[in-house]
């Protein structure tokens, strides 16, 4: 493996993250924090250490598969590592543990928090922890792909590593500039939402926060009830459909722009096929929720959208405790935490194309009963599948059920409850955020131990990286030569 | 430049790879995905599995309003209706490789009539280059540039040489003439003074003509009797016809050794005085049979490298004066020297480098691929605003690796040093490693560019595709 790519990469990322650690200063300035210094020496330390690998000389600038998985790995673990540091240096947080979690949980946009009482944090802090969602959710090394140039041949392995989905494709023959189109489109609908809400009178700084967590599918909010804590109908609204519509293919949108109408979505079998889940879950949700815990079924239906929408995007904002539902619709809230949004969106989770691809096979397979002699290719819409993203996604689905099973086995032979445990593997691996039980909307992942997070922060960025990218530098083979 | 590369093959594929160090955005459309993988893996270009003539796929991929298609599918219909279909859904400039003799009749019809702007014919190419090559004095390689004013040529350094052994800054050239580069072990050097000329190098040299003749000379470089009177060629397919046409009009006796009887009598069918044989081409006693010794140029075209190699080794152990063998996989010219070919020509490299200097433009005005695509000499007449004009040079900052070998100016040759400033109206000719073109281009091109919202908006207007997932 060519490390000393590797490495000089990684100095150009910790260098954007030195950058995105700005805006948080100008939070401190805006309200006279205090956590000013400890954000300049943050900066100060990941902008050396940046420095000191981008100045590597590189020879050969080939970027193949092993480079790509071992840059988007190792890079998510720095910028996890060193955008802990101002919750650290502000002491805001004590242990290392619990920092490192937080910040996991920011950039892998899981938003499951340790911290209790979060209101009493500082601005700049809030807006750090927030502001990581939105970096992680389109990917920190796409945010460095489009403002640094050319990296050389091979950039496409990062954005393949980084970005989520069975198949990646760029919207441009250049790397950068698929970078930089993805994130305008990006920063476009982030405005758009910050815009509504602050017309709907939420606070300019609480529609950032929370605009963050619904762009990068999140769900850190600056209220311990979090959206819940405002009670309006309009800012529930108006968070449901952003969320949704983070959770779609952002080059949709881009092809939409491009060719000014919307067959774009029309044609995706993906979005429909997910716009289809939403709609069928709300509807049941909302017929079980009718009459037991709200009343009228507008409130129902509200509450019921809310949720749905929050977690199948896979961003954990509450409008209610979830928890107290009854079994059938916590039962469809765990099944959505699998299913996750689309492909090439923000969201987490498994991805509506591979639970597609995965009913396609075994309706294949099922076929090959009947007609032994059939050949069928799988198709999504009129294109085929090739054999090989197939059986690559058959392998995905194996793994994630796999790691699921065996980090709640590990769980609960600490002898936490089976439902809090399988909730908090479900919500950390498929980046939702809160679960159930002890981990549940109500309350935080700080009652595990420091083991348990550890091996969640694992999940986390296992889940954001879709479990190839992280797992292949686990074998041994991949260091051999 | 926007361009898009319709069938990745060998030709596809060294465009790629030049083009991409050139900064042009590029989509690359191939039938096969296992092809398009690997060159997702080196290149930061789009790839479309494919077929480059649906029209529905080019509209899809966004290509209205793009400067360049070059199809160089292995088909000839192919590449022309891909050509077609790109230049009515609003590509600017077309370019398709035609391989086939029977439309090379054709080719002033297709361009005028069918509206493809150029027709490339990588055969007919290398069989025109390989009759420079035979008409050329040199044993070895040298190219002309600036309507033939100056030349570059190559020299390899033998045991008797009296530039063996000496530090480049002993040697006394005459004024006029530089080294710009040394081949050693297939590796290529830009040497600086202090570098030593060491047995067995190829030393690049440029300047003007008559010097650079007389330079040669006395360095041991035979000078070979230009009357070329009686040519062998193996292989008698595309470039082996092609050959032989062009030398019967030169009134060259010529041999023409073809393995497949029918091909044969196609062959004989065609070709007026040229002596068509049916034979093994590696077969020694035919060969001797035919009094290959006898032979002022011995010419191996056949479809195999391996083949062509062995075949033209044998001819020069056999007496054959100049021996020149067709060589597609770069790979293998690094070996050449050692085993003693005077000559050997890809038709890839020429072709990418035809294909080359109509994606530059006009400003470029000839190019030729060096040391199997490593080294590249560009001839270009500068434009104003370019910031290469009326500077001196040492103040610009040229990379070691690019060499301004010689203006041409008001028809005299200028070898420039430090000082020396170009004018717009002058020819240059620069010699760089293939690592360095795009410095090359920046400096010969206008300034401006970075990428801002409104080149984003436009590219969202025209350029890319967009897979749905």
């Amino acid at each position: 493996m060519n490390s000393l790519i590797v490495l000089r990469t990684l100095g150009m990322l910790l260098l954007c993250e030195a950058v995105t650690m700005l805006p948080p200063v100008v939070v401190a300035l805006i309200y006279r924090e205090d956590t000013i210094t400890a954000f300049l020496a943050s900066i100060a330390i990941t902008a050396l250490l940046g420095a000191g690998l981008f100045s590597i000389r590189v020879k050969n600038k080939i970027i193949r598969y092993k480079e790509g998985f071992a840059i988007v790995t190792f890079g998510w673990l720095m910028v996890s590592i060193l955008g802990a540091l101002p919750f650290l240096f502000s002491g805001a947080l004590t242990s290392v543990i619990d920092a490192f979690f937080e910040t996991v949980s920011g950039f892998t946009t899981t938003g499951a928090t340790i911290i209790e009482d979060i209101e009493v944090l500082p601005y700049s802090l809030l807006f750090w922890r927030s502001f990581t969602h939105w970096l992680g959710g389109m990917g920190i090394l796409v945010l460095a792909l489009a403002l640094a140039p050319a990296l050389g041949g091979g950039t496409f392995q990062i954005l393949k590593a980084e970005s989520p989905g069975p198949i990646s494709t760029k919207l441009t023959p250049r790397v950068n500039n698929t970078a930089k189109i993805l994130y305008v489109t990006y920063t476009v609908i982030t405005l758009a939402e910050i815009v509504l809400l602050t017309v709907g009178g939420m606070p300019l700084f609480d529609s950032f926060i929370h605009t963050f967590g619904t762009l990068g599918t999140g769900g850190f909010s600056i209220k311990n009830a979090s959206v819940g804590a405002y009670n309006s109908v309009y800012f529930d609204t108006v968070i449901t459909i952003f969320m949704i519509a983070s959770g779609v293919n952002f080059s949709l949108y881009y092809i939409a722009f491009r060719e000014k109408r919307l067959a774009g979505f029309l044609k995706d079998t993906e979005f429909k096929t997910y716009l289809s889940i939403i709609a069928v879950s709300i509807i049941l949700v909302t017929l079980n929720l009718n009459g037991r815990l709200f009343d009228s079924v507008f409130e129902s239906l509200r509450h019921a959208s809310f949720q749905v929408a929050s977690i199948i995007t896979t961003t954990g904002f509450t409008t209610t405790d979830f928890d107290i539902w009854p079994d059938f619709s916590r039962a469809i809230l765990f099944v959505l935490m699998f299913v996750g949004a689309c492909a090439g969106s923000t969201g987490g989770s498994m991805k509506v194309i591979r639970i597609h691809l995965v009913f396609k096979y075994m309706k294949r397979e099922v076929n090959r009963l009947i007609h032994p002699k059939a050949v069928r290719a799988v198709k999504i819409g009129n294109t085929s599948v090739q054999e090989e993203v197939l059986s690559s996604v058959m392998a995905f689905t194996m793994f994630y059920i796999l790691i699921f099973i065996t980090v709640t086995l590990f769980l609960a032979m600490q002898s936490y409850d089976l439902i809090s445990s399988a909730a908090a593997v479900a919500a950390t691996l498929g980046n939702v955020g809160p679960g159930f039980g002890i981990v549940g909307p109500t309350s935080t992942y700080s009652a595990l131990s420091g083991f348990s997070k550890l091996i969640l922060c694992f999940c986390m960025i296992l889940g954001r990286l879709e479990i190839y990218t992280v797992i292949s530098l686990l074998f041994p083979q991949f260091w051999k030569r | 430049m926007r361009i898009v590369i319709v069938g990745a093959g060998k030709v596809g594929y060294q465009l790629v790879e030049s083009l991409t160090k050139e900064n042009h955005d590029l989509i690359v459309i191939d039938k096969e995905q296992e092809i398009l993988d690997k060159i997702n893996d080196n290149f930061d270009v789009l790839t479309r599995k494919g077929n480059g003539i649906s029209s529905s796929l080019l509209k899809e991929l966004g290509i209205e309003g793009w400067d360049l298609l070059i199809a160089v599918t292995d088909s000839d219909e192919s590449n022309i209706v891909a050509c077609i279909t790109a230049k009515k859904i609003g590509v600017k400039t077309a370019i398709a490789r035609v391989r086939n003799p029977e439309y090379v009749v054709e080719l002033q019809f297709i361009r005028n009539n069918l509206g493809i702007d150029y027709i490339i014919n990588p055969e007919y190419a290398t069989a025109n280059e390989i009759i420079r090559l035979l008409l050329n004095t040199h044993a070895s390689y040298a190219a002309d540039f600036a309507k033939g004013h100056v030349r570059m040529s190559e020299i390899i350094i033998e045991d008797s040489s009296n530039l063996a052994g000496k530090q480049i800054k002993d040697v006394e050239l005459p004024g006029g003439v530089v080294i710009t580069a040394i081949m050693r072990n297939g590796e290529a050097i830009i040497p600086n003074g202090f570098d030593y000329i060491m047995k067995d190098d190829t030393l690049y040299i440029m300047g003007e003509k008559s010097v650079v003749d007389s330079v040669a000379k006395t360095a041991g470089v035979r000078i070979i009797n230009n009357r070329v009177r009686n040519v062998m060629i193996i292989g008698g397919g595309k470039i082996g016809f092609y050959l032989a046409k062009e030398l019967e009009r030169l009134e060259i006796n010529v041999k023409l050794i073809e393995q497949d009887l029918e091909r044969c009598r196609e062959l004989a069918e065609s070709l007026n005085n040229t002596l068509v044989l049916h034979g093994d081409g590696t077969d020694l006693t035919m060969l001797k049979a035919e009094n290959v010794e006898g032979m002022d140029a011995f010419l191996a075209v056949t479809g195999f490298d391996e083949e062509n190699l062995l075949v033209s080794v044998l001819a020069k152990q056999l007496g054959a004066r100049k021996v020149i063998a067709k060589v597609s996989r770069s790979n293998y010219t690094s070996v050449l020297e050692t085993i003693g070919i005077d000559n050997a020509v890809s038709p890839k490299l020429i072709t990418a480098s035809d294909i080359l200097r109509i994606v530059r433009g006009g400003r470029i005005v000839s190019i030729s691929l060096l040391i199997g695509g490593r080294a590249e000499v560009v001839e270009i007449i500068p434009q104003e605003d370019t910031p290469i004009i009326n500077k001196p040079l040492k103040e610009l900052k040229i990379p070691k690796s690019i060499i301004i070998g010689a203006i041409l100016r008001n028809g005299k040759v200028i070898i420039p040093n430090g000082d020396s400033i170009i004018k717009s109206a002058d020819r240059v000719i620069v010699f760089t490693l293939d690592s360095h073109i795009e410095k090359v281009t920046q400096l010969f091109s206008k300034k401006g560019g970075g990428f801002s919202i409104h080149e984003l908006i436009n590219s969202a207007k025209n350029a890319g595709d967009a897979a749905s997932m």
